[in-house]
């Protein structure tokens, strides 16, 4: 058996360098330019043993955010001249889009102004809603409501002029569901009397539009007979947000490259700045803000399992039971239940973590690098 | 018109909102929108003012002018596209129904034969539907009646409209239709949510409850009562097995009292369903296979209805042919895109092209009339305009343009619909060959070969069979050539039945319609063969002997010689650009758009998307006056898929400060360097934090994760 199993492990060995090869590979398939095929793992090793951002003379985030608003612009006139170029292809916009083709823009670059431009020069003959598809706080719904209810009014108001008939009880769209509105709003012919509807899009690939639900719900808005969509993508993966029928049944895109170059002032907001969130000072710090508002009972329970961190490193956490034992001979708690609320405080603020050990009972671990918890409770004192 | 919301102002707030309302439609909108034909009407009065000096123009400044007129006219070619489009989107409707109707057909007798199977078991009163537990039936029958259609395309989006056919169908025999998606059938929704759309989908008012007793009560009513119900699935495998077993297992306790039977797409293999569904819901199935026309008799049927018949007087030129054939072929594969390829083919040149408008006249019973009238209203530049199209200017047209934009058109209407006659007769003799339609198209609207052929032509007065078969004809002809081939050598009463057809395509071309009757009489007794012989041009005699029938090489040559005098390109007649679309750049960049190429080139090349001349100057490589993300972009070429924040950094400072330091060095001119100061490290930071996000939306980076903070990982690898 044994030599057998020697074999195995063997084989399996050469398995495994195989597949590391095999990596290797498709990696250097992926990384055309890269000469060296087989180091490229070793490189990115190396990368990471190399320079770190800690190693930056970094500034506060406050500065940061202030040189942010004053970043010079660049290359002024030539992104003008881009633009104003753009503004001679707007009456080739609005004929596709009257031809019933969305337009989708993409390109480097805020389309923001581009569009609005274009829509408040252009698309008078439209009621255009802007989507700040960009905005992490996007509810598509109330979008729909908001359009079918100025339907609503405007078919009421027709109706009212020509026959002077009474009109019809509003109504309320907000609690309807999804499906109704779009049923509402399939349903509106220009016979109604509607104007049409552009719905201006930025980002439709946005982070808060992403699922697929939206998508779907969108796809099926941009069909109905009185909507036109214009929209802007910025994502290099965009066309994966949309199968076949969507795009040619019921979007119906037509697609046009405006790389604009203009900052993407807006866009930006919402996410993180790399050189401010992403080091463990920002984690330091909110630990920090977090711990000197607990009792300071529960600060000392922390630095045990924090002290116990430092000087176990190796290990994968702090056995419950242990913590409890140091804890009570400190006095800091006098029962497992007073410990526990403590415990259940930290996890709410993810100060830490809660793992399985490899011998099943429950372990404790601060999610901070070494360092970064050092200083911890350096501030902390 | 007013602009209403010029003044609408780009504030903050419009920033954070999450939607808002930019404008209104402004005021004429809703007239014009809501009836076009007296918009229409003002503006045709219109047309015909300029012509005359009229004192109102005299009145408005010249460009206001100018500017109406282009908008009439703009809006002349909008309603032209419109009439087009939706006369080829008819035919294409008419085609694909017309293909599809066999299976509908066989459907509804499914439909009727299952129906009358229920019926015969028992006919529950409407009291008995109502009530909720299960009847007393000698028979126990919990099957529901399903037919599985076979669709098989890959791509499930060529099915829609099939199905939505068939729905129409089915729904004009009387019998009540629902269909569930794919989307509808998922976890997410649960049967709750599948009976709950179905009720939407039959009842007028949707209970708040979902439940099947309501769909009972609505059965009972009235004229409900005497038809199925058919659920139509259009997309099974994409369906959740489980919500679909539970409705079926639902549904099936149901099935005496509510007819109620399936219609179920599958795309892939006729065991999806035993892989999709449990044994016991599988159970409760009594299936039914149906199989639907392959995609490539569909794809000939709607290449010979809106592009060999021009449908609609719209045509396209050889390059875009090409183009879309690739595109079905080897990019997608389906109709669908195929057909919205070619709307968007048609936009783009009646968008683009100014006397576009003009196509209408294909389509009106009177053309000549109708151009007439219309182009008696153009303003005298315009009319200029169309003697100054290429096709009229160039000086090797076989066909020279009249002095008469009228009769031009007349004249292209003519030599394109022989040109069709011609083609169909090819693909008619080719189809037994094998030739695809689509194929044979792209060779027949080549104008090369035309170009090509005429100078064959000059060259061998008499074409020989032997320059036949051995397609000298130009290597490129390959599908007309095998074509020809196949006539040569087809048998005689496939031959016979082919002369039949071309002499029906033939009909508008009385003296070759007259040949091929001529050549049908021959087949109908053999021996005529040898008195109508000599009536034929000579041929070699080597043909004899390897044994064809001498009638097969006459039509032979009879083919050969219609498609050399009368297989005339589009692109080689005069005005063509008044009916046919050539740009393909245009067509291919809107149709698809590449992101992730063409935001690395932007980033990568934004010096000559920018068309600046700071940042090409000097050779190097990577520049400062570069566009800040373009800097890091450049930058992140060096590095594999990872890249390391803090080398990054230091290598973008390094090339933001260089301008400086080299010329602190170099130069001796201080006082240009001291112009750009070294920027500050706060602002450096802020450039390099901004470049990332702006490179994390484009979507060419992710962020770091907590286990490397340092590093990022690269997406996208070369344009």
């Amino acid at each position: 058996m044994a030599p057998r199993g020697g074999h195995a492990a063997a084989s399996s060995g050469s398995e495994d360098e195989e597949e590391e090869a095999e990596a290797g590979f498709s990696r250097s398939y992926f990384l055309a330019k890269e000469k060296e095929t087989s180091s490229a793992k070793k490189r990115a090793r190396a990368a990471a043993a190399v320079g770190k951002l800690s190693d930056l003379n970094l500034v506060d985030e406050q500065v940061l955010r202030a040189s942010l608003a004053e970043i010079p612009p660049k290359h002024e006139k030539e992104v003008e001249a881009l633009t104003r170029s753009y503004k001679d292809q707007y009456r080739n916009w609005l004929f596709e889009l009257r031809c019933g083709f969305g337009l989708l823009m993409y390109g480097f670059g805020s389309k923001k102004l581009l569009l609005e431009d274009f829509a408040s020069t252009t698309l008078t003959d439209f009621t255009v809603i802007v989507v700040n598809g960009y905005l992490p706080s996007i509810n598509l719904k109330q979008v729909l409501a908001t359009i079918a209810e100025m339907f609503w009014e405007q078919t009421k108001l027709k109706r009212k002029r020509h026959s002077g008939t009474r009109s019809q009880p509003s109504q309320n769209f907000a609690s309807q569901s999804m499906d109704d509105i779009i049923s509402f709003l399939n349903n509106q012919t220009s016979e109604d009397g509607v104007d049409g509807v552009c719905l201006l899009i930025h980002n439709i690939d946005g982070p808060a539009l992403r699922d697929a639900e939206s998508q779907q719900c969108l796809a099926q808005v941009s069909c109905c007979p009185q909507i036109h969509v214009v929209a802007s993508v910025d994502h290099v993966n965009a066309p994966l947000l949309w199968d076949k029928k969507m795009v040619h049944t019921q979007f119906k895109w037509s697609w046009y490259h405006v790389p604009t170059f203009a900052p993407y002032k807006v866009e930006c907001v919402f996410y993180p700045l790399i050189l401010a969130s992403g080091g463990h000072a920002q984690t330091t710090k909110t630990a920090l803000v977090v711990l000197q508002s607990l009792t300071p009972n529960a600060q000392s329970v922390f630095r045990v399992l924090a002290e116990y961190q430092l000087a176990n490193e190796k290990e994968e956490g702090m056995p419950v039971s242990s913590l409890y034992t140091k804890c009570r001979e400190r006095f800091l708690v006098s029962s497992q239940v007073t410990l526990n609320s403590h415990l259940t405080e930290f996890k709410d603020h993810d100060l830490i973590k809660i793992k399985k050990h490899s011998d099943g009972q429950d372990c404790l671990h601060i999610p901070l690098v070494p360092d970064a918890l050092g200083k911890l409770l350096q501030e902390l004192a | 018109m007013g602009t209403p919301s010029r003044e609408a102002p780009l504030t903050a707030a419009n920033n954070i909102q999450p939607f808002f309302v930019l404008h209104k439609a402004s005021a004429g909108a809703s007239a014009s929108i809501s009836s076009p034909a007296t918009s229409r009407a003002r503006r045709r009065i219109e047309v015909s003012q300029p012509s005359s000096p009229n004192p109102k123009s005299a009145k408005r400044p010249r460009d206001d002018d100018d500017e109406a007129d282009m908008e009439m006219y703009e809006q002349l070619r909008l309603e032209a596209f419109h009439c087009t489009w939706s006369k080829i989107q008819s035919t294409i409707n008419e085609v694909l129904r017309g293909i599809n109707l066999k299976l509908f057909d066989q459907v509804l007798r499914w439909v009727q034969e299952s129906f009358s199977a229920i019926r015969s078991i028992m006919r529950p009163r409407p009291a008995e539907i109502q009530q909720p537990y299960p009847l007393l039936t000698d028979v126990i029958c919990r099957k529901i009646p399903t037919a599985f259609v076979l669709t098989k395309n890959a791509e499930f989006v060529d099915d829609v409209t099939t199905f939505r056919d068939l729905m129409d169908h089915l729904e004009s025999n009387g019998c009540h239709l629902a269909k569930l998606s794919a989307t509808e059938l998922s976890s997410k929704n649960g049967v709750g949510g599948c009976l709950r759309s179905l009720l939407r989908q039959l009842l007028s008012d949707v209970p708040d409850v979902a439940d099947v007793s309501a769909l009972a009560s609505w059965y009972c009513k009235g004229d409900n009562y005497d038809q199925p119900i058919i659920i139509i699935i259009d997309d099974l495998e994409q369906c959740s097995g489980d919500v679909l077993g539970e409705l079926l297992m639902t549904l099936s306790e149901w099935v005496i009292k509510i007819p109620i039977f399936f219609v179920m797409g599958i795309a892939t293999t006729l065991d999806a369903p035993r892989k999709l569904l449990s044994s016991e819901a599988l159970q409760r199935l009594d299936p039914c296979k149906l199989t639907l026309g392959s995609p490539s008799d569909r794809m000939n049927a709607l290449v010979e209805a809106i592009l060999v018949k021009p449908c609609a007087g719209f045509c396209i030129s050889h390059e875009v042919a090409v183009f879309l054939r690739n595109y079905f072929f080897r990019h997608d594969g389906t109709i669908t895109s195929f057909i919205s390829a070619l709307k968007l083919a048609c936009s783009k040149h009646f968008s683009v092209e100014p006397l576009s408008f003009l196509c209408m006249g294909m389509l009106e019973e009177d053309s000549e009339n109708f151009w007439r009238d219309k182009f008696g209203a153009l303003p005298v530049a315009i009319q200029k305009q169309a003697f100054g199209l290429p096709s009229c200017t160039r000086e090797n047209n076989s066909i020279k343009p009249g002095n008469n934009l009228v009769e031009g058109l007349s004249e292209l209407m003519k030599l394109q619909k022989d040109w069709s006659s011609v083609l169909s007769c090819l693909y008619e003799a080719g189809r037994h060959g094998k030739v695809q339609l689509l194929d044979i198209f792209c060779e027949a609207i080549n104008p090369d070969l035309h170009t090509q052929n005429d100078s064959n032509n000059e060259l061998l007065s008499k074409p020989t069979s032997g320059n036949l078969s051995s397609g000298k004809s130009g290597a490129g002809r390959r599908c007309i050539a095998q074509a020809l081939d196949t006539v040569r050598y087809m048998p005689m009463e496939t031959l016979f039945r082919v002369l039949e057809v071309w002499s029906i395509h033939l009909e508008g071309m009385n003296e070759i319609n007259a040949k091929v009757k001529e050549l049908q009489s021959t087949t109908t007794s053999e021996d005529c063969v040898t008195i109508t012989k000599d009536k034929w041009p000579r041929r070699s005699t080597n043909s004899t002997a390897i044994g064809t029938v001498p009638l097969n090489d006459k039509a032979t040559m009879l083919l050969d010689d219609i498609t050399r005098n009368f297989l005339v390109p589009v692109e080689c007649l005069p005005f063509h650009e008044i009916i046919c679309f050539k740009n393909v750049g245009v067509l291919q960049s809107a149709l698809i758009g590449n992101p992730r190429r063409m935001v690395q080139l932007d980033l990568l090349k934004s010096q000559s998307r920018l068309n600046c001349s700071c940042c090409s100057r000097n050779g190097i490589a990577v520049s400062a006056s570069l566009h800040d993300t373009s800097v890091m972009c450049n930058l992140a070429q060096e590095y594999g898929d990872v890249i390391n924040l803090h080398d990054w950094y230091l290598s973008f400072d390094g090339i933001i400060n260089s301008k400086g330091k080299s010329k602190l060095v170099g130069s001796p001119s201080k006082k240009k360097s001291k112009a750009t100061p070294q920027q500050s490290g706060a602002m450096i930071q802020a450039r390099f934090c901004r470049a990332v996000t702006e490179l994390q939306i484009t979507g060419l980076l992710r962020m770091p994760s907590k286990r490397r903070p340092d590093l990022v990982q690269r997406i996208a690898f070369g344009p």
